[in-house]
């Protein structure tokens, strides 16, 4: 309660326009700013990530960093571009935050990271996937940087492990209207039909949508190998368990934000053989994974991480190590060390021995793989190697 | 029988079971606005407790299905209690524009603290005969989904009952077609006020509680069943609950036919057009007989 | 006359509020005008001229988007966007005006409600005309040029904040001077008794129309400036949420008064920021509030002040 006054009463002085008490003076924590949706429809997703933020946060932070203690400062943006502007500029501003952590919807991603170049404060991505926002760098000077690769290189594994390692020619494709699900069902269009597939039909709904049996109703009659789904997993998840209801059997492969054991759960029976695109496995080769994986169960009451918040893990692990690298609380500082890149910080997302290492766009592109289910269990279908 | 006319059945099938959940919610909001004149925005928020409520008597309780709906009941004649004494009762008098900001805060609201209490993870709820399937004719349902048009017409049938033979439901028609008269004639305002946000809350608890089993549960799953039940209420005629039976089903059925032959993306526009096209032409609303009521 | 002393103050810290606040402030301070500008032309359909509108978000988003298309299709800048963006919301304005002439209370409410979500799905499903959920991109507002000579250069937070008072303030000008005018005392003889109004042979037709179209085209004004201030333009923030936040605004403040929603603006606009600290809490803060406020004070809180003082 004290903390609550006492923060209210700092953001009116703020606003009122009456001089603060420096807040970043040494000795005075580093504050490290976290800009996620955890109220309105994102909320599922932004609530995962943050787990795996707020993990990487307590790990990062025991001893500090350069010597003095740090502090991680969270904002709701409600998955709206305007309020996500407000709250970036609260970060940088009111808490002085040297880099941002997020955030989960690409426009708002886009929104702030405007703001936040100008103020020369580096972002690293909590689940923004979209190209739109890191071709928004100047190439070769990224200020937004995200830990792996864009919805369009997801499309095209996605594409390609549908015809070649699954097998299957006639594809039929349902995505949501969202920037997420129609750039992947663009890929999936082009690199199916450029792989020796075809493509049979193509749908969209609204994330949300309850009642798909008119569609796979529909789709049942078209008889296809594979249905892809670029969506939410709550969507995901009730399109194969309806699929069942209207009796479409068929191969589901879906996009990566269906790679957790919630979607397993929700869909029981029905999610033995769904595929899903997937950047990482609890138990999958990568060692680093692994051990979150195992460190999360053990921190979040055994309960496997998904991808969410393996994300989560992998960008406030990258923001703190950039802190410590850069030698000072200052953005510049932080963007010339992401820029640089950080071959020893490895990551837990994509193959063994991906590490922290951007390109010119502020992009790291591993290899997608596909896991499937098998027995109520997920693992690659074909791990991916060694980079 | 063609492949084609069986495909066809199969789809008017399904819109009657999405029908039929838009049926129950709307009846509520349609009686809540006819007899009290209140426009409330936080319908599709009983759908959504009604199928948390469910979900945890049976997932975390593990309660059977039947103790399940007597919880649900519960739960909803709490809720209509406390939805009486926030959006009607100390709002009488004021015009209907007050009862929406207040029923869009109350909407707001409930929606975060459903947030805070079940998380954001989808939740669905499990029984035992979930997967039996139903064959009738060519039309395929399973279990869950046939269940849902039986059970709406059973409690369409009861209340259609109480409406018209319980000393209750002739003091709400009462109310309906003419309040200050009723007061007159001795029906307790604040009564009928409370019978009728029980009632719809029943409904539209009892809707969540059946739909729970076959779509996914969250804490906005409330915006858009209340949308759609204001569009059924609008087809329907303001206040007419036959008319918002017959709109209900057909908004189900025209939906999934929408989606199915013109395009799944369609859906949702053709609902909302429909609305616009029907209250320019015809204000009462499809079944409503056109009478200006002060 | 301290109420004129009391708007001359206002208005000069308002200008001098860059050389005090921070971006972050003047951020707020910027959506809180955007908003203002939204519940001010609310209130001339709904407080003054009686008829009610949930579609208060449309018109900003269609605003917004004429902004962004224009850019996009014909490389326009601010100065042509802004009469461009107030233009076209107007327009749409007209079109919902229509059913107005038919409909009344909760009939209309619901007309809006419909308008507005049909807007929101054609904003985030027509792909190829807006973008759809990708969004559009809009540029800085730039250099502002007068006769060719170079006046202000237009980019960073401050100097927009400006340019959003200035036009904000002429826009409320606009409003206020309605309200003033014949127009606005026939909105309120419509609002009252319409049956009435028509009676003495005024045009209430016509008077409803002006005031759908008003209000619209300052909404658009609105969407013009958020889209050169977000530098783009996405459908999440034209949601029936945002036309429903916008009718709390005029309600809470109290409608048929203009200070009112604009007061409504400036609190319901700066009560998220004040409960940031309280996380978790913050939206069920916020609609219990505005249930409070509601059954409380039905008549908003500049209503109730102004009957206690007559």
């Amino acid at each position: 309660m004290t903390k609550l006054t006492r923060r209210g009463a700092l953001t009116l002085l703020g606003a009122s326009g009456l001089p603060l008490p420096a807040l970043a003076q040494s000795g005075d924590p580093i504050n490290i700013g976290v800009m996620l949706p955890l109220s309105g429809g994102s909320a599922i997703a932004g609530r995962e990530v943050i787990q795996g933020v707020q993990l990487a946060f307590e790990e990062g932070s025991k001893d500090g960093a350069l010597g003095r203690k740090l502090e991680m400062i969270t904002e709701d943006d409600e998955g709206s571009p305007t309020k996500g502007v407000t709250a970036v500029r609260k970060l940088i501003e009111r808490d002085r935050v040297p880099v941002v952590v997020g955030t989960y919807v690409s426009g708002v991603a886009l929104a702030a990271t405007r703001i936040a170049r100008e103020q020369n404060i580096p972002m690293v991505s909590a689940g923004s996937t979209a190209v739109t926002v890191t071709d928004d760098n100047t190439p070769g000077n990224p200020w937004f940087f995200r830990g792996f690769p864009g919805s369009d290189l997801q499309g095209q594994f996605s594409g390609e492990d549908i015809v070649r390692t699954l097998q299957k020619r006639r594809v039929a494709i349902i995505h949501d209207n969202s920037n997420y699900g129609t750039t992947l069902a663009d890929q999936i269009n082009r690199v199916v039909t450029e792989s020796g597939g075809t493509v049979i039909s193509r749908e969209s709904y609204n994330a949300g949508e309850q009642d798909f049996s008119p569609l796979l109703t529909r789709l049942r009659s078209q008889r296809p190998d594979a249905v892809y789904i670029g969506g939410l997993v709550s969507d995901g998840a009730n399109i194969v368990r309806q699929a069942a209801d209207v009796g479409l059997r068929t191969q589901f492969v879906g996009s990566g934000s269906m790679m957790t054991d919630s979607f397993i759960t929700l869909t029981g029976a029905a999610s033995e053989g769904f595929a899903v695109s997937s950047m990482f496995e609890p138990e999958g080769p990568n060692p680093v994974g692994n051990e979150f994986a195992a460190r999360f169960r053990a921190r979040f009451g055994g309960v496997n991480p998904s991808v969410h918040q393996a994300l989560g893990f992998d960008a406030m692990t990258i923001a703190l190590a950039a802190l410590k690298r850069a030698g000072k609380p200052d953005g510049t500082a932080i963007q010339a060390v992401l820029k640089q890149g950080m071959p020893d910080v490895k990551l837990v997302l994509g193959p063994p021995g991906t590490v922290a290492v951007f390109d010119a766009k502020g992009s790291i592109n591993f290899r997608i793989g596909m896991a499937q289910v098998r027995n109520g269990k997920r693992a690659f279908v074909d791990p991916p190697r060694q980079q | 029988m063609s492949p084609e006319l069986e495909l066809f059945l199969q789809y008017v099938a399904n819109g009657i079971v999405a029908g039929s959940v838009y049926v129950l919610v709307a009846i509520g909001l349609t009686l809540i606005f006819g007899i009290l004149g209140v426009v409330n925005f936080a319908h599709g928020e009983f759908y959504m407790l009604g199928a948390y409520a469910g979900i945890v008597a049976v997932s975390t309780f593990g309660l059977s299905i039947w103790w399940a709906l007597a919880v649900v009941l519960a739960v909803a004649a709490v809720l209509g209690v406390i939805t009486e004494l926030v959006l009607h009762r100390p709002l009488r008098g004021h015009d209907a524009v007050n009862s929406i900001i207040s029923s869009f805060g109350l909407a707001v609201a409930l929606q975060n603290a459903a947030l805070l209490v079940f998380g954001p993870q989808p939740k669905l709820l499990r029984t035992d005969w979930s997967n039996v399937p139903v064959e009738i004719g060519p039309v395929f349902l399973p279990m869950q989904r046939a269940v849902i048009p039986v059970a709406t017409a059973a409690v369409v049938i009861c209340f259609h009952l109480v409406l018209r033979y319980t000393w209750t439901g002739r003091s709400l028609r009462a109310m309906a077609q003419h309040a200050g008269l009723a007061r007159l004639c001795g029906v307790g305002v604040e009564r009928v006020a409370i019978v009728t946000f029980i009632i719809a809350s029943v409904l539209a608890c009892v809707a969540g509680m059946l739909m729970s089993g076959v779509f996914l549960v969250h804490p906005v799953v409330g915006n858009m069943i209340g949308l759609k039940a204001f569009t059924v209420v609008i087809l329907g005629g303001m206040g007419n609950v036959h008319g918002a039976v017959a709109a209900g089903l057909l908004l189900g059925v025209a939906e999934a036919l929408t989606a199915a032959y013109l395009g799944n993306g369609l859906r949702d526009v053709v609902g909302f057009a429909l609305v616009i096209v029907v209250l320019l032409l015809r204000p009462q609303g499809l079944f409503g007989r056109s009478v200006e009521r002060s | 006359m301290i109420q004129r002393a009391l708007t001359i103050v206002l208005i000069a810290s308002l200008a001098a509020a860059p050389l005090m606040l921070g971006g972050y402030g003047l951020q707020v301070l910027v959506m809180i005008l955007l908003f203002a500008v939204l519940a001010a032309g609310l209130d001339l359909v709904t407080g003054y001229c009686g008829q009610f509108s949930f579609a208060q978000g449309a018109f900003w988003g269609i605003g917004a988007y004429t902004a962004a298309i224009l850019h996009r299709d014909f490389d326009t800048g601010f100065w042509l966007n802004l009469p461009a963006g107030a233009l076209v919301a107007g327009f749409a304005g007209l079109l919902l005006g229509i059913p107005s002439l038919r409909l009344r209370s909760h009939f209309l409410a619901i007309t809006t409600i419909a308008f507005q979500t049909l807007v929101f799905l054609g904003l985030s499903q027509w792909t190829s005309f807006t973008g759809g959920q990708y969004g559009l991109s809009v540029p800085v507002v730039g250099s502002v040029s007068v006769l060719g000579y170079e006046v202000a250069e237009i980019s960073d937070i401050r100097s927009f904040y400006w340019l959003a008072l200035a036009v904000t303030l002429l826009c409320l000008f606009i409003a206020w001077r309605l309200t003033q005018s014949r127009l606005g005392r026939e909105w309120i003889a419509i609002r009252d008794d319409e049956t009435l109004a028509r009676a003495l042979g005024l045009d209430a037709t016509r008077g409803k129309l002006i005031a759908f179209v008003v209000s619209a085209a300052l909404a658009g004004v609105a969407g013009v400036l958020v889209a050169h201030h977000i530098r783009g333009v996405s459908p999440d923030d034209f949601t029936i949420a945002t036309s429903a936040a916008v009718v709390a605004m005029v309600i809470v403040g109290g409608r048929g008064t203009l200070v009112g929603p604009i007061l409504g603006a400036a609190v319901l606009t700066a009560l998220p920021e004040l409960l940031r600290g309280a996380a978790d809490f913050k939206l069920i803060i916020y609609g219990m509030l505005m249930i409070v406020m509601v059954t409380l004070m039905p008549e908003g809180v500049v209503g109730r002040l102004a009957r206690r003082r007559a």
